[in-house]
């Protein structure tokens, strides 16, 4: 959620942007929907069973009141179970998608009654949406009451005017707010409407606002709901993690420390034969050759090896995060500037992905930004871990272009944590990891 | 006996390797390539008298080897084909051997370090026999689905029954545990008995017997 800093040019072009157009439409839109609140319902079948029963005269009997509650209340599971109070709401969602452009998911299963509870509470906010149009157009009106003097009341002077009534939000109904009988009194009708304007704008978007927060609520898939789906989600990302990296690490030892000493024992094997069964060497130069290629291919298997084990599990990392940035910082080409301050130490797994992420981050820049200088910053505020990895190279970084990226996001999003890419093309690029203290 | 040997392997260092040792032995290697399809076109250039090829090679890197081994076999019937991998899987040798354990092989990588033993496969491969890794016997053994008929076995006809499996005939048995061939008869008769299996008919059949008869599924 953003918070809007209102300065006076923000005040006066407020209502002319398409933002304002949008939730203005939002507001007119909701109303049709403010009707089949059961509210209304409940009063029209009251009236409806007392026009009925007694043809309007005498008073509304409880029986009236009791065959309109049972009726509304039929009604009610008869949209439930048809599914049609689930069309409704996502109907309402999709509204709310369209002009304002918050994407809610729906209900996974069910949801129904919770449509029918926001339908009780869309009498009120519905009512708070037409108050928000009214702003819009009293305004408007006010603002033209010198034009409508000017043009429809130039009667002849000494003429006696009825007054007209203003009417603002202080006073809608009936005689309104005050009354204008003059000209120079149609020019306070226009400042009021001037003002309504103004405000038109800032009630608009409170009433919409929480109008969306209530159909997050109640036609939203559900707070719980969410978080089990959020949930089943992120587990399984961790399932599918966990499965490729066991796969790349079977792959990487196949390929690599494996095939070292498969061929370190293809040349220990030839050198001996060359070393012969006793006393002379037959091919002393071959056998010697033989083995410095068995003793190189040790040497990378060890290497092999090490860079394995480091990609598991970094020793470094034990020393805490500040120590193991530091080391990755080191080894890089181009100079990183660091700034760690992580008062708690998160747990092990989150280190371990914040390193990991540094880490991707850092050869990212360093391959494919051509940047000159990287800033490698880790925070711990409260119950989280910030990380970011800036650079000034070229930006346009993309997730949806290679796998690295949205590999890290993957891998965050295990830990309910959020990876934000802000690299604009033509740079610079500023990646933030978001991670909590502990998972 | 000169052989013409083609080679497939994806690691380079590997194949250089293997090229060596197998040259330095007075075989000629025809081509050393690093995929399936490559291996499939060189045999079918060269006509080798046998093939050594890794089972995982690019681009799947998960069987290509053993199934261009497989269309080899199917193609050229007298070319011999051996399988060598960083790990023996039990259906990849049920699948090589399919019905035929004649001119076929599957060999752990390593076993090339014992230079001797890898040719000696080679050369049995090349000639139509059967070399098998002792792993994969070692591991129909140790499920031990036919536990109580091998019970039966005295300790040197269990080592006489491995060596079988592997593919060696009596003569390399004879060798390979320092006795007459004599005695080798004797105790692949008698282990032949004692598991009642079909009387000894040759090599590479009795490969197949064996593997049949601990489990290994082969048909």
């Amino acid at each position: 959620m953003s918070i809007a800093v209102i300065t006076p040019a923000v005040a006066i072009s407020a209502p002319f942007t398409r933002r304002q157009g949008r939730e203005l439409l939002f507001c007119l839109a909701g109303l049709p929907f403010a009707v089949l609140s059961p509210v209304v319902l409940v009063v029209g079948a009251v009236d409806l069973s007392w026009y009925a029963t007694r043809g309007g005269r005498g008073s509304v009997s409880p029986a009236d009141v009791a065959v309109a509650v049972a009726g509304v209340g039929l009604l009610a599971v008869l949209l439930v179970s048809t599914g049609a109070a689930r069309r409704l709401g996502s109907l309402q969602r999709g509204i709310a998608t369209r002009l304002l452009g918050v994407r809610i998911p729906g209900p996974r299963d069910g949801g129904g009654w919770r449509v029918m509870a926001y339908q009780l509470v869309k009498l009120p906010i519905g009512l708070l949406e037409a108050y928000a149009v009214f702003f819009w157009v009293g305004g408007l009106v006010n603002l033209s009451y010198p034009l409508v003097w000017g043009g429809f009341r130039n009667h002849p002077p000494g003429a006696e005017l009825s007054p007209l009534p203003v009417y603002t939000p202080f006073g809608l109904f009936g005689e309104g707010t005050f009354r204008v009988a003059t000209l120079p009194g149609t020019f306070a009708a226009a400042a009021a409407g001037a003002a309504m304007l103004l405000a038109a704008p800032w009630v608009t978007r409170a009433v919409t606002a929480a109008d969306v927060r209530l159909i997050r609520g109640l036609l939203g898939p559900g707070r719980l709901a969410q978080r089990v789906h959020d949930l089943e989600l992120s587990r399984a990302l961790a399932v599918d993690d966990s499965a490729a990296r066991l796969r790349r690490l079977e792959r990487d030892l196949h390929d690599g420390a494996q095939i070292h000493l498969a061929t370190l024992a293809l040349h220990l094997g030839m050198a001996r034969e060359k070393l012969g069964d006793r006393g002379e060497v037959p091919d002393a130069a071959a056998a010697r050759e033989l083995v410095d290629a068995a003793l190189r291919g040790a040497k990378d298997a060890l290497a092999e090896l090490r860079n394995l084990a480091r990609g598991i599990h970094p020793p470094v990392l034990d020393n805490g995060l500040a120590d193991a940035l530091a080391s990755l910082a080191a080894d890089r080409a181009i100079p990183v500037e660091l700034d760690v301050s992580i008062p708690v130490r998160p747990t092990p797994a989150i280190e371990s992905i914040a390193y990991f992420c540094a880490a991707e981050l850092m050869a990212n820049a360093a391959k494919h930004s051509s940047a000159g200088r990287l800033a490698v910053r880790a925070a711990g505020r409260r119950d989280v871990l910030l990380l970011s990895v800036a650079d000034d190279g070229t930006g346009g970084a993309d997730p949806a272009r290679g796998t690295g990226l949205s590999g890290l996001a993957q891998r965050v999003a295990v830990v309910d944590g959020r990876l934000t890419i802000d690299s604009p093309p033509g740079g610079p690029t500023r990646i933030a990891v978001e991670l909590p203290l502990r998972a | 006996m000169t052989l013409r040997v083609v080679i497939a392997e994806d690691a380079a260092l590997f194949r250089a390797g293997l090229t060596r040792l197998i040259e330095d032995h007075g075989h000629r290697v025809c081509a050393a390539v690093g995929d399936g399809d490559a291996l499939l076109a060189a045999v079918a250039e060269h006509r080798p008298d046998v093939v050594v090829a890794d089972i995982r090679m690019p681009p799947t890197h998960t069987d290509e080897g053993l199934r261009a081994a497989l269309e080899i076999r199917r193609r050229c019937p007298g070319t011999g084909v051996l399988m060598l991998s960083q790990y023996i899987e039990t259906r990849y040798t049920v699948r090589l051997l399919e019905g035929n354990a004649a001119g076929a092989g599957y060999l752990l990588k390593e076993r090339v370090a014992d230079v001797a033993e890898f040719l000696g496969a080679l050369q049995r491969v090349a000639a139509g026999g059967t070399a098998l890794d002792p792993e994969v016997v070692g591991h129909l053994l140790r499920a031990g689905r036919r536990a109580d008929s091998l019970a039966a076995l005295t300790a040197r006809e269990r080592e006489v029954l491995t060596l079988m499996a592997e593919g060696r005939s009596n003569a390399g048995i004879a060798d390979a545990l320092v006795v007459t061939g004599g005695t080798v008869e004797k105790h692949v008769a008698s282990i032949f008995d004692k598991l009642g299996l079909p009387p000894d008919e040759g090599d590479n059949r009795r490969v197949l017997a064996v593997l049949r008869h601990l489990g290994g599924r082969v048909t």
